[in-house]
Protein backbone atom coordinates (compact mmCIF):
# COMPACT_ATOMS: atom_id res chain seq x y z
CA UNK A 1 0.00 0.00 0.00
CA UNK A 2 2.70 2.21 1.00
CA UNK A 3 4.17 1.65 -2.58
CA UNK A 4 1.51 2.03 -4.00
CA UNK A 5 1.33 5.30 -2.53
CA UNK A 6 4.53 6.58 -3.86
CA UNK A 7 4.05 5.51 -6.96
CA UNK A 8 0.83 6.83 -7.35
CA UNK A 9 2.25 10.49 -6.30
CA UNK A 10 5.19 10.36 -8.59
CA UNK A 11 3.22 9.09 -11.34
CA UNK A 12 0.74 12.49 -10.67
CA UNK A 13 4.01 14.35 -10.61
CA UNK A 14 5.34 13.62 -13.40
CA UNK A 15 2.51 13.95 -15.05
CA UNK A 16 1.56 17.38 -13.62
CA UNK A 17 4.12 19.73 -12.88
CA UNK A 18 2.02 21.60 -10.91
CA UNK A 19 1.63 18.75 -8.23
CA UNK A 20 3.64 20.02 -5.36
CA UNK A 21 4.30 17.76 -2.13
CA UNK A 22 4.28 18.77 1.15
CA UNK A 23 5.91 17.24 4.11
CA UNK A 24 6.57 18.47 7.74
CA UNK A 25 9.90 16.83 8.12
CA UNK A 26 8.12 13.55 7.69
CA UNK A 27 8.18 10.51 5.21
CA UNK A 28 11.72 9.47 5.52
CA UNK A 29 11.91 6.60 3.05
CA UNK A 30 9.04 7.31 1.43
CA UNK A 31 9.87 9.91 -0.47
CA UNK A 32 12.93 8.61 -1.97
CA UNK A 33 11.45 7.67 -5.58
CA UNK A 34 9.78 11.14 -5.59
CA UNK A 35 12.85 13.22 -4.48
CA UNK A 36 14.72 11.38 -6.90
CA UNK A 37 12.09 11.50 -10.03
CA UNK A 38 10.61 15.26 -8.87
CA UNK A 39 13.04 17.08 -6.85
CA UNK A 40 11.79 20.18 -7.69
CA UNK A 41 8.26 19.42 -6.67
CA UNK A 42 9.66 18.72 -3.04
CA UNK A 43 9.27 21.06 -0.14
CA UNK A 44 10.21 19.88 2.82
CA UNK A 45 8.36 22.73 5.24
CA UNK A 46 10.06 21.84 8.34
CA UNK A 47 8.59 20.74 11.51
CA UNK A 48 6.25 23.69 11.20
CA UNK A 49 3.08 22.36 10.57
CA UNK A 50 0.35 25.60 10.82
CA UNK A 51 3.01 27.28 8.03
CA UNK A 52 3.29 24.35 5.81
CA UNK A 53 -0.83 23.95 5.17
CA UNK A 54 -0.86 27.91 4.98
CA UNK A 55 1.34 27.95 2.30
CA UNK A 56 -0.10 25.17 0.72
CA UNK A 57 -3.34 27.16 0.45
CA UNK A 58 -0.85 30.23 -1.15
CA UNK A 59 0.57 27.53 -3.53
CA UNK A 60 -3.32 26.26 -4.94
CA UNK A 61 -3.87 30.12 -5.50
CA UNK A 62 -0.96 30.46 -7.32
CA UNK A 63 -1.97 27.77 -9.36
CA UNK A 64 -0.26 24.60 -7.84
CA UNK A 65 -1.73 21.26 -6.71
CA UNK A 66 -0.60 20.62 -2.98
CA UNK A 67 -0.06 17.76 -1.86
CA UNK A 68 0.22 17.79 2.16
CA UNK A 69 1.84 14.33 4.12
CA UNK A 70 2.14 14.19 7.31
CA UNK A 71 1.06 12.04 10.28
CA UNK A 72 -2.39 12.12 11.51
CA UNK A 73 -2.24 13.04 14.26
CA UNK A 74 -0.73 16.25 12.92
CA UNK A 75 -2.60 16.48 9.51
CA UNK A 76 -5.57 16.91 9.77
CA UNK A 77 -5.11 17.44 13.74
CA UNK A 78 -3.22 19.82 14.64
CA UNK A 79 -3.75 21.94 11.61
CA UNK A 80 -7.82 21.50 11.65
CA UNK A 81 -7.89 25.29 11.60
CA UNK A 82 -5.65 26.38 8.96
CA UNK A 83 -7.59 23.40 7.12
CA UNK A 84 -11.02 24.77 7.75
CA UNK A 85 -9.53 28.32 6.76
CA UNK A 86 -7.13 28.48 4.59
CA UNK A 87 -8.17 25.41 2.47
CA UNK A 88 -11.49 24.19 2.86
CA UNK A 89 -13.63 27.82 3.29
CA UNK A 90 -12.32 28.74 -0.66
CA UNK A 91 -12.08 25.27 -1.68
CA UNK A 92 -9.04 24.87 -2.75
CA UNK A 93 -7.63 21.90 -4.92
CA UNK A 94 -5.41 20.77 -1.88
CA UNK A 95 -4.94 17.11 -0.46
CA UNK A 96 -4.07 16.13 2.82
CA UNK A 97 -2.44 12.73 3.23
CA UNK A 98 -2.51 11.56 6.88
CA UNK A 99 -0.50 8.70 7.47
CA UNK A 100 -0.60 6.03 10.46
CA UNK A 101 -3.93 6.76 11.63
CA UNK A 102 -5.74 4.80 14.00
CA UNK A 103 -3.19 2.62 15.96
CA UNK A 104 -0.56 2.44 13.60
CA UNK A 105 2.05 3.98 15.97
CA UNK A 106 1.18 1.57 18.67
CA UNK A 107 4.20 1.70 20.73
CA UNK A 108 4.74 5.70 20.83
CA UNK A 109 1.52 6.80 22.59
CA UNK A 110 -1.20 9.02 22.23
CA UNK A 111 0.63 12.20 21.12
CA UNK A 112 0.86 9.65 17.27
CA UNK A 113 -2.11 8.36 17.30
CA UNK A 114 -5.30 9.51 15.79
CA UNK A 115 -9.09 7.90 16.90
CA UNK A 116 -10.42 11.34 15.76
CA UNK A 117 -9.67 12.53 12.24
CA UNK A 118 -12.61 11.14 10.37
CA UNK A 119 -15.10 13.06 13.08
CA UNK A 120 -13.05 16.15 12.40
CA UNK A 121 -12.79 16.01 9.26
CA UNK A 122 -16.13 15.39 8.12
CA UNK A 123 -17.68 18.36 9.84
CA UNK A 124 -15.46 20.65 7.99
CA UNK A 125 -17.60 22.11 4.99
CA UNK A 126 -16.09 21.12 1.43
CA UNK A 127 -13.63 19.36 2.58
CA UNK A 128 -13.96 15.60 1.19
CA UNK A 129 -13.21 12.58 3.32
CA UNK A 130 -11.44 9.26 1.72
CA UNK A 131 -10.07 5.97 3.92
CA UNK A 132 -8.97 3.14 1.67
CA UNK A 133 -8.13 -0.32 2.93
CA UNK A 134 -5.81 -1.82 0.24
CA UNK A 135 -3.99 -0.63 -2.23
CA UNK A 136 -6.40 -0.78 -5.24
CA UNK A 137 -8.62 1.65 -2.92
CA UNK A 138 -5.34 4.09 -2.57
CA UNK A 139 -4.93 3.81 -6.13
CA UNK A 140 -8.50 4.99 -6.90
CA UNK A 141 -8.38 7.65 -3.76
CA UNK A 142 -5.35 9.18 -5.07
CA UNK A 143 -6.70 9.71 -8.73
CA UNK A 144 -9.95 10.77 -7.21
CA UNK A 145 -8.23 13.24 -5.16
CA UNK A 146 -6.16 14.19 -8.03
CA UNK A 147 -9.20 14.91 -10.12
CA UNK A 148 -11.68 16.79 -7.93
CA UNK A 149 -10.31 20.31 -7.95
CA UNK A 150 -11.32 20.39 -3.76
CA UNK A 151 -10.00 19.67 -0.45
CA UNK A 152 -9.49 16.10 0.24
CA UNK A 153 -8.60 14.24 3.24
CA UNK A 154 -7.10 11.25 2.70
CA UNK A 155 -6.64 9.18 5.69
CA UNK A 156 -3.96 5.96 5.40
CA UNK A 157 -3.99 3.27 8.34
CA UNK A 158 -2.02 0.24 8.99
CA UNK A 159 -0.73 -0.66 5.21
CA UNK A 160 0.33 -4.36 5.41
CA UNK A 161 -3.24 -5.75 5.95
CA UNK A 162 -3.37 -7.51 2.75
CA UNK A 163 -5.79 -6.91 0.12
CA UNK A 164 -9.72 -6.72 0.04
CA UNK A 165 -10.31 -6.59 -3.38
CA UNK A 166 -8.16 -8.74 -6.43
CA UNK A 167 -8.02 -6.26 -9.66
CA UNK A 168 -8.03 -2.38 -10.23
CA UNK A 169 -11.71 -0.97 -9.35
CA UNK A 170 -13.15 1.93 -10.77
CA UNK A 171 -15.40 4.76 -9.43
CA UNK A 172 -19.15 4.11 -11.34
CA UNK A 173 -20.98 6.74 -8.79
CA UNK A 174 -18.40 9.47 -6.17
CA UNK A 175 -18.71 8.11 -2.91
CA UNK A 176 -19.47 4.32 -3.44
CA UNK A 177 -19.26 1.65 -1.27
CA UNK A 178 -17.70 -1.80 -2.86
CA UNK A 179 -19.29 -4.99 -1.92
CA UNK A 180 -15.65 -7.02 -0.63
CA UNK A 181 -17.64 -10.21 0.06
CA UNK A 182 -21.66 -11.52 -1.00
CA UNK A 183 -24.22 -12.93 1.49
CA UNK A 184 -27.57 -13.16 1.84
CA UNK A 185 -30.14 -10.37 1.07
CA UNK A 186 -32.22 -9.11 4.13
CA UNK A 187 -29.25 -10.60 6.37
CA UNK A 188 -26.35 -9.31 8.57
CA UNK A 189 -24.13 -6.12 6.44
CA UNK A 190 -20.86 -5.68 8.02
CA UNK A 191 -19.84 -2.08 6.67
CA UNK A 192 -16.06 -1.19 7.26
CA UNK A 193 -13.04 1.32 6.54
CA UNK A 194 -9.45 1.25 5.86
CA UNK A 195 -7.66 -1.01 7.92
CA UNK A 196 -10.63 -3.09 9.37
CA UNK A 197 -12.09 -4.17 6.11
CA UNK A 198 -10.21 -7.02 5.64
CA UNK A 199 -10.94 -8.03 9.57
CA UNK A 200 -14.37 -7.54 8.52
CA UNK A 201 -14.26 -10.09 5.58
CA UNK A 202 -12.39 -12.76 7.95
CA UNK A 203 -14.95 -12.48 10.31
CA UNK A 204 -17.63 -12.61 8.15
CA UNK A 205 -15.95 -16.16 6.57
CA UNK A 206 -14.95 -17.49 10.21
CA UNK A 207 -18.27 -16.74 12.31
CA UNK A 208 -20.85 -15.21 9.79
CA UNK A 209 -21.08 -17.22 6.94
CA UNK A 210 -24.23 -14.99 5.14
CA UNK A 211 -23.06 -11.86 6.45
CA UNK A 212 -22.59 -9.28 3.26
CA UNK A 213 -19.60 -7.44 3.52
CA UNK A 214 -19.07 -3.64 2.12
CA UNK A 215 -15.51 -1.56 2.40
CA UNK A 216 -15.99 2.21 2.31
CA UNK A 217 -13.17 4.33 1.05
CA UNK A 218 -15.12 7.16 0.36
CA UNK A 219 -16.63 8.86 3.57
CA UNK A 220 -17.60 11.93 2.13
CA UNK A 221 -19.38 12.75 0.17
CA UNK A 222 -20.36 8.59 0.82
CA UNK A 223 -22.96 8.02 -2.64
CA UNK A 224 -25.96 7.77 0.21
CA UNK A 225 -28.39 6.29 -2.22
CA UNK A 226 -26.14 3.10 -2.36
CA UNK A 227 -25.98 3.08 1.61
CA UNK A 228 -29.67 3.86 2.01
CA UNK A 229 -29.63 1.26 -0.41
CA UNK A 230 -27.77 -1.54 1.78
CA UNK A 231 -29.65 -0.42 5.09
CA UNK A 232 -32.79 -1.44 2.84
CA UNK A 233 -31.03 -5.04 1.92
CA UNK A 234 -29.77 -5.83 5.84
CA UNK A 235 -31.30 -6.82 8.96
CA UNK A 236 -29.20 -5.04 11.05
CA UNK A 237 -25.49 -3.35 10.25
CA UNK A 238 -21.90 -3.54 12.09
CA UNK A 239 -20.02 -0.88 10.90
CA UNK A 240 -16.20 -0.71 11.76
CA UNK A 241 -13.37 1.45 11.57
CA UNK A 242 -10.05 2.10 13.92
CA UNK A 243 -11.29 5.51 14.91
CA UNK A 244 -13.74 6.57 17.18
CA UNK A 245 -17.38 5.13 17.53
CA UNK A 246 -18.27 8.85 17.74
CA UNK A 247 -18.28 10.91 14.70
CA UNK A 248 -16.91 8.35 12.09
CA UNK A 249 -18.08 5.78 9.75
CA UNK A 250 -20.21 4.43 12.17
CA UNK A 251 -22.38 7.84 12.91
CA UNK A 252 -22.69 8.44 9.40
CA UNK A 253 -24.43 5.03 8.77
CA UNK A 254 -26.27 5.50 11.75
CA UNK A 255 -27.19 8.98 10.16
CA UNK A 256 -28.08 7.62 6.74
CA UNK A 257 -30.04 4.90 8.70
CA UNK A 258 -32.21 6.67 10.19
CA UNK A 259 -33.66 8.89 7.48
CA UNK A 260 -34.03 5.99 5.00
CA UNK A 261 -34.11 2.23 6.01
CA UNK A 262 -34.10 2.73 10.57
CA UNK A 263 -31.98 -0.40 11.39
CA UNK A 264 -30.18 -1.92 14.37
CA UNK A 265 -26.55 -0.45 14.09
CA UNK A 266 -23.50 -1.89 16.04
CA UNK A 267 -20.57 0.50 16.00
CA UNK A 268 -17.21 -1.32 16.26
CA UNK A 269 -14.43 1.05 16.69
CA UNK A 270 -12.74 2.92 19.54
CA UNK A 271 -14.21 4.02 22.67
CA UNK A 272 -14.32 7.48 24.47
CA UNK A 273 -10.59 6.82 25.58
CA UNK A 274 -6.75 6.84 24.51
CA UNK A 275 -4.71 4.06 24.78
CA UNK A 276 -3.52 2.96 28.26
CA UNK A 277 -0.74 0.64 27.20
CA UNK A 278 1.73 0.38 24.30
CA UNK A 279 2.83 -2.48 22.85
CA UNK A 280 2.46 -4.13 18.95
CA UNK A 281 -0.10 -2.73 16.65
CA UNK A 282 -2.38 -6.03 17.70
CA UNK A 283 -1.81 -5.78 21.21
CA UNK A 284 -3.35 -2.09 20.91
CA UNK A 285 -6.29 -3.64 18.97
CA UNK A 286 -6.63 -6.11 21.59
CA UNK A 287 -6.36 -3.21 24.61
CA UNK A 288 -9.68 -1.67 22.21
CA UNK A 289 -11.46 -4.49 21.53
CA UNK A 290 -10.58 -4.11 17.89
CA UNK A 291 -9.00 -7.45 17.35
CA UNK A 292 -11.21 -10.51 15.53
CA UNK A 293 -11.59 -12.08 18.62
CA UNK A 294 -13.12 -9.37 20.51
CA UNK A 295 -15.21 -7.71 17.28
CA UNK A 296 -16.71 -11.31 17.36
CA UNK A 297 -17.63 -11.43 20.46
CA UNK A 298 -19.21 -7.80 19.78
CA UNK A 299 -20.89 -8.79 16.82
CA UNK A 300 -22.60 -12.34 18.71
CA UNK A 301 -23.88 -10.06 21.63
CA UNK A 302 -25.91 -7.60 19.26
CA UNK A 303 -26.96 -10.46 17.02
CA UNK A 304 -28.11 -12.49 20.41
CA UNK A 305 -29.71 -8.97 21.57
CA UNK A 306 -31.76 -8.49 18.16
CA UNK A 307 -32.90 -12.22 18.27
CA UNK A 308 -34.34 -11.95 21.69
CA UNK A 309 -36.03 -8.75 21.31
CA UNK A 310 -37.37 -10.18 17.52
CA UNK A 311 -38.70 -12.94 19.62
CA UNK A 312 -40.33 -10.66 22.27
CA UNK A 313 -41.87 -8.49 19.77
CA UNK A 314 -42.16 -10.67 17.06
CA UNK A 315 -45.24 -8.33 15.34
CA UNK A 316 -42.59 -5.56 14.96
CA UNK A 317 -42.77 -5.19 11.25
CA UNK A 318 -39.12 -5.27 9.13
CA UNK A 319 -37.65 -7.00 12.67
CA UNK A 320 -38.43 -10.61 12.19
CA UNK A 321 -35.74 -11.35 10.29
CA UNK A 322 -32.90 -14.08 9.96
CA UNK A 323 -29.84 -13.06 11.33
CA UNK A 324 -26.40 -14.99 10.42
CA UNK A 325 -25.21 -17.51 12.76
CA UNK B 1 -17.25 52.20 -12.63
CA UNK B 2 -13.66 52.45 -11.75
CA UNK B 3 -12.23 55.70 -9.99
CA UNK B 4 -8.82 54.45 -10.01
CA UNK B 5 -7.52 56.73 -12.34
CA UNK B 6 -8.45 59.92 -10.28
CA UNK B 7 -8.28 58.29 -6.71
CA UNK B 8 -5.06 59.50 -4.74
CA UNK B 9 -5.83 57.43 -2.00
CA UNK B 10 -6.44 60.44 0.19
CA UNK B 11 -5.82 59.21 3.61
CA UNK B 12 -8.34 61.91 5.25
CA UNK B 13 -11.13 60.02 2.57
CA UNK B 14 -9.96 56.54 3.54
CA UNK B 15 -10.99 57.07 6.89
CA UNK B 16 -14.40 58.93 6.39
CA UNK B 17 -15.26 55.94 3.99
CA UNK B 18 -14.14 53.85 7.50
CA UNK B 19 -16.38 56.56 9.31
CA UNK B 20 -19.18 55.70 7.35
CA UNK B 21 -19.27 51.86 7.16
CA UNK B 22 -18.71 51.49 10.92
CA UNK B 23 -21.61 54.17 11.45
CA UNK B 24 -23.95 52.59 8.70
CA UNK B 25 -23.40 48.52 10.47
CA UNK B 26 -23.16 49.83 13.84
CA UNK B 27 -19.70 48.02 13.91
CA UNK B 28 -16.68 47.87 15.62
CA UNK B 29 -12.63 47.54 14.65
CA UNK B 30 -12.47 51.31 13.93
CA UNK B 31 -8.96 52.22 15.32
CA UNK B 32 -7.10 49.44 13.66
CA UNK B 33 -8.58 50.14 10.46
CA UNK B 34 -7.01 53.71 10.97
CA UNK B 35 -3.81 52.54 11.90
CA UNK B 36 -3.46 51.21 8.71
CA UNK B 37 -4.53 53.92 6.30
CA UNK B 38 -1.43 54.88 5.12
CA UNK B 39 0.12 51.75 4.77
CA UNK B 40 -2.76 50.86 2.24
CA UNK B 41 -2.75 54.02 0.48
CA UNK B 42 0.86 53.71 -0.20
CA UNK B 43 0.47 50.36 -1.46
CA UNK B 44 -2.63 51.22 -3.80
CA UNK B 45 -1.19 54.37 -4.72
CA UNK B 46 2.15 53.10 -6.15
CA UNK B 47 2.99 49.94 -5.94
CA UNK B 48 0.17 46.81 -6.17
CA UNK B 49 -0.41 46.11 -9.69
CA UNK B 50 -3.74 45.24 -10.49
CA UNK B 51 -3.76 44.92 -14.90
CA UNK B 52 -6.93 46.07 -16.28
CA UNK B 53 -7.92 47.11 -12.50
CA UNK B 54 -8.99 43.58 -12.21
CA UNK B 55 -8.71 42.57 -8.88
CA UNK B 56 -8.69 38.58 -10.34
CA UNK B 57 -6.15 39.41 -12.91
CA UNK B 58 -3.53 36.26 -12.57
CA UNK B 59 -0.52 38.95 -12.84
CA UNK B 60 -1.69 40.55 -9.91
CA UNK B 61 0.40 41.53 -6.65
CA UNK B 62 -0.90 40.31 -4.04
CA UNK B 63 -1.75 41.88 -0.79
CA UNK B 64 -2.95 40.10 1.91
CA UNK B 65 -4.44 41.49 4.81
CA UNK B 66 -3.80 38.61 7.27
CA UNK B 67 -4.76 41.43 10.26
CA UNK B 68 -8.14 41.03 9.12
CA UNK B 69 -9.79 42.73 11.66
CA UNK B 70 -8.29 46.16 9.79
CA UNK B 71 -10.74 44.68 6.48
CA UNK B 72 -12.60 48.19 6.52
CA UNK B 73 -9.48 50.20 5.55
CA UNK B 74 -9.19 47.55 2.82
CA UNK B 75 -12.82 48.34 1.45
CA UNK B 76 -12.07 51.88 1.45
CA UNK B 77 -9.30 51.39 -0.94
CA UNK B 78 -11.32 48.85 -2.94
CA UNK B 79 -14.21 51.70 -2.79
CA UNK B 80 -11.81 54.17 -4.43
CA UNK B 81 -10.41 51.79 -6.96
CA UNK B 82 -14.10 51.25 -7.77
CA UNK B 83 -14.46 47.45 -6.78
CA UNK B 84 -17.20 48.30 -4.30
CA UNK B 85 -19.89 50.94 -5.12
CA UNK B 86 -21.75 53.38 -2.58
CA UNK B 87 -24.40 50.55 -1.82
CA UNK B 88 -22.00 48.11 -0.07
CA UNK B 89 -20.49 51.45 2.08
CA UNK B 90 -23.89 52.64 3.04
CA UNK B 91 -25.12 48.82 3.88
CA UNK B 92 -22.05 47.36 5.79
CA UNK B 93 -23.87 44.30 7.61
CA UNK B 94 -27.00 45.04 6.36
CA UNK B 95 -28.76 41.81 5.58
CA UNK B 96 -27.45 39.72 2.69
CA UNK B 97 -24.42 41.76 2.50
CA UNK B 98 -20.92 40.62 1.11
CA UNK B 99 -18.95 42.55 2.77
CA UNK B 100 -18.03 41.37 6.06
CA UNK B 101 -16.27 42.27 9.56
CA UNK B 102 -13.28 40.03 9.01
CA UNK B 103 -11.72 39.25 5.24
CA UNK B 104 -13.70 36.74 3.31
CA UNK B 105 -11.46 35.82 0.16
CA UNK B 106 -14.44 35.23 -1.83
CA UNK B 107 -14.82 38.97 -2.54
CA UNK B 108 -12.59 40.33 -5.18
CA UNK B 109 -9.82 42.54 -3.85
CA UNK B 110 -9.30 40.12 -0.48
CA UNK B 111 -6.99 37.33 -0.64
CA UNK B 112 -7.33 35.58 2.10
CA UNK B 113 -9.93 34.74 4.64
CA UNK B 114 -8.62 36.17 7.66
CA UNK B 115 -9.90 37.47 11.49
CA UNK B 116 -8.17 34.59 12.97
CA UNK B 117 -4.54 35.45 13.70
CA UNK B 118 -1.76 33.73 11.91
CA UNK B 119 -3.36 32.50 8.89
CA UNK B 120 -2.57 35.17 6.17
CA UNK B 121 0.95 35.67 6.84
CA UNK B 122 1.21 32.01 5.93
CA UNK B 123 -0.97 32.02 2.53
CA UNK B 124 1.07 34.75 1.84
CA UNK B 125 4.70 32.67 2.28
CA UNK B 126 2.92 30.25 0.14
CA UNK B 127 1.82 32.80 -2.65
CA UNK B 128 5.67 34.01 -2.95
CA UNK B 129 6.38 30.37 -3.11
CA UNK B 130 4.59 29.81 -6.05
CA UNK B 131 5.99 32.52 -7.65
CA UNK B 132 9.34 31.84 -6.63
CA UNK B 133 9.10 28.69 -8.41
CA UNK B 134 7.61 30.11 -11.24
CA UNK B 135 10.04 32.74 -11.58
CA UNK B 136 7.49 35.57 -11.71
CA UNK B 137 7.63 39.23 -10.50
CA UNK B 138 4.66 39.28 -8.72
CA UNK B 139 4.98 40.70 -5.26
CA UNK B 140 3.39 39.60 -2.20
CA UNK B 141 2.70 41.89 0.64
CA UNK B 142 1.11 40.73 4.00
CA UNK B 143 0.54 42.81 6.52
CA UNK B 144 -0.04 42.10 9.95
CA UNK B 145 -0.70 43.29 13.49
CA UNK B 146 1.81 43.26 16.32
CA UNK B 147 -0.84 41.69 18.71
CA UNK B 148 -0.66 38.89 15.63
CA UNK B 149 2.79 38.20 16.02
CA UNK B 150 2.04 36.34 19.13
CA UNK B 151 0.79 33.58 16.96
CA UNK B 152 3.42 30.59 16.61
CA UNK B 153 2.39 30.02 12.19
CA UNK B 154 4.13 33.46 11.93
CA UNK B 155 7.07 32.28 13.29
CA UNK B 156 7.12 29.48 11.15
CA UNK B 157 6.37 31.05 7.92
CA UNK B 158 9.25 33.40 9.01
CA UNK B 159 11.69 30.79 8.59
CA UNK B 160 10.09 29.48 5.62
CA UNK B 161 10.29 32.64 3.74
CA UNK B 162 14.02 33.41 4.88
CA UNK B 163 15.16 29.97 4.25
CA UNK B 164 14.13 29.83 0.92
CA UNK B 165 15.23 33.27 -0.21
CA UNK B 166 11.35 34.95 -0.55
CA UNK B 167 12.84 37.55 -1.95
CA UNK B 168 9.02 38.86 -3.60
CA UNK B 169 7.67 38.82 -0.16
CA UNK B 170 7.32 41.89 2.00
CA UNK B 171 5.71 41.87 5.67
CA UNK B 172 4.58 45.29 7.24
CA UNK B 173 4.14 44.92 10.43
CA UNK B 174 1.10 47.65 11.99
CA UNK B 175 3.19 48.16 15.27
CA UNK B 176 0.47 50.19 16.52
CA UNK B 177 1.11 48.72 20.06
CA UNK B 178 -2.10 46.94 21.15
CA UNK B 179 -4.14 43.96 21.01
CA UNK B 180 -7.35 43.21 22.58
CA UNK B 181 -6.90 43.29 25.79
CA UNK B 182 -3.82 45.73 26.23
CA UNK B 183 -0.84 46.81 25.25
CA UNK B 184 1.12 44.56 23.63
CA UNK B 185 4.35 45.45 26.39
CA UNK B 186 1.73 44.19 28.88
CA UNK B 187 0.29 41.17 27.47
CA UNK B 188 3.47 39.42 26.16
CA UNK B 189 6.44 42.01 24.96
CA UNK B 190 7.60 41.48 21.74
CA UNK B 191 10.87 43.08 21.83
CA UNK B 192 12.34 44.52 18.76
CA UNK B 193 10.02 43.58 15.55
CA UNK B 194 12.62 45.00 13.52
CA UNK B 195 15.64 43.12 14.92
CA UNK B 196 13.05 39.40 15.43
CA UNK B 197 12.65 39.55 11.84
CA UNK B 198 16.31 40.38 10.91
CA UNK B 199 17.64 37.56 13.28
CA UNK B 200 15.30 35.53 11.08
CA UNK B 201 17.03 36.44 7.70
CA UNK B 202 14.51 39.51 6.70
CA UNK B 203 16.06 42.54 5.49
CA UNK B 204 14.14 44.64 8.06
CA UNK B 205 13.42 48.37 8.52
CA UNK B 206 11.51 50.43 10.71
CA UNK B 207 9.62 53.62 9.69
CA UNK B 208 6.82 55.85 10.64
CA UNK B 209 3.47 54.10 9.43
CA UNK B 210 1.77 57.45 8.86
CA UNK B 211 4.32 59.21 6.61
CA UNK B 212 3.60 58.21 3.34
CA UNK B 213 6.55 59.80 1.95
CA UNK B 214 8.37 56.93 4.15
CA UNK B 215 6.47 54.36 3.66
CA UNK B 216 7.14 54.38 -0.36
CA UNK B 217 11.05 55.28 0.21
CA UNK B 218 11.20 52.03 2.18
CA UNK B 219 9.06 50.05 0.27
CA UNK B 220 11.27 50.52 -3.17
CA UNK B 221 14.62 50.78 -1.17
CA UNK B 222 13.86 47.32 0.23
CA UNK B 223 12.43 46.09 -3.80
CA UNK B 224 15.38 47.56 -5.28
CA UNK B 225 17.98 45.84 -2.43
CA UNK B 226 19.65 43.39 -4.59
CA UNK B 227 19.82 40.68 -1.37
CA UNK B 228 17.71 37.28 -2.05
CA UNK B 229 15.69 37.76 1.22
CA UNK B 230 12.55 38.40 1.94
CA UNK B 231 11.41 42.24 3.59
CA UNK B 232 9.78 43.27 6.82
CA UNK B 233 8.67 47.18 7.40
CA UNK B 234 7.72 47.56 11.19
CA UNK B 235 5.46 50.47 10.82
CA UNK B 236 5.42 52.30 13.79
CA UNK B 237 1.36 53.19 14.11
CA UNK B 238 -1.04 54.56 16.03
CA UNK B 239 -4.07 52.87 17.16
CA UNK B 240 -7.27 55.00 15.77
CA UNK B 241 -4.69 57.51 14.40
CA UNK B 242 -6.65 60.78 13.16
CA UNK B 243 -9.03 61.23 15.78
CA UNK B 244 -7.72 62.07 19.16
CA UNK B 245 -10.21 60.54 20.95
CA UNK B 246 -9.77 57.06 19.37
CA UNK B 247 -6.31 57.51 19.48
CA UNK B 248 -4.17 55.39 21.86
CA UNK B 249 -7.44 54.20 23.50
CA UNK B 250 -7.95 50.44 23.21
CA UNK B 251 -11.68 50.84 24.60
CA UNK B 252 -12.25 51.94 20.88
CA UNK B 253 -11.38 48.18 19.74
CA UNK B 254 -14.96 47.69 20.94
CA UNK B 255 -16.49 51.27 20.79
CA UNK B 256 -19.52 51.98 18.09
CA UNK B 257 -20.27 55.01 16.73
CA UNK B 258 -22.84 56.94 18.06
CA UNK B 259 -24.55 60.21 15.62
CA UNK B 260 -22.03 62.25 17.89
CA UNK B 261 -18.92 60.96 18.40
CA UNK B 262 -19.00 60.00 14.37
CA UNK B 263 -19.83 63.77 13.77
CA UNK B 264 -17.14 65.13 16.00
CA UNK B 265 -14.56 62.09 14.11
CA UNK B 266 -15.58 63.75 11.11
CA UNK B 267 -14.80 67.19 12.21
CA UNK B 268 -11.28 65.66 13.94
CA UNK B 269 -10.20 64.60 10.36
CA UNK B 270 -11.27 68.15 8.91
CA UNK B 271 -13.37 66.36 6.88
CA UNK B 272 -17.06 68.21 7.55
CA UNK B 273 -16.34 69.59 3.82
CA UNK B 274 -16.13 66.04 1.79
Amino acid sequence: MRTTFSDSLVQLACRDHRVVLLTGDHGYALFDAFRSRCASQYINAGVAEQNMVGMAAGLARAGFKPFVYGLSAFVPIRVLEQIKLDVAHDNLPVVFLGDGAGFVYSTLGTSHQATEDIACTRAIAQLAVFSPADHFELSLCMQHAYDLQRPVYLRMGKADRGEVHTAQLKLNVPGQLFRVRPGSEGGLSLIATGSLVKTAVELAGRAFPDATVWSAPFLKPICVAQAAQICAQSCALVTLEEHSIHGGLGSLMAEISTTSYPRPILRVGVQDRFSELCGSYEYLLVEHGLDIDSIERQVRGFTARLERDCSRSSSMPGTAVELAS
Amino acid sequence: MSIDAVSSFEPARLRKTILDMALAGSTVHIPCAFSIVELLAVLHRSFLRYPGNDPEAPERDYLVLSKGHGVMAQYACMYEKGWIGQQEINGYFSDGSKLKGLCDSRLSGLEVTSGSLGHGFSVGVGLAFGIHIKTRSQKVYAIVGDGELNEGAIWEGALFAAHHGLAHFMVIVDENGYQAMGATKEVLNLGSVEEKFASFGFEAMTIDGHDERAIEMAIAKLWASPRRSPKAIVAKTIKGKGVPFMEGNNKWHYTRLSADTYARAIEALGLTKL
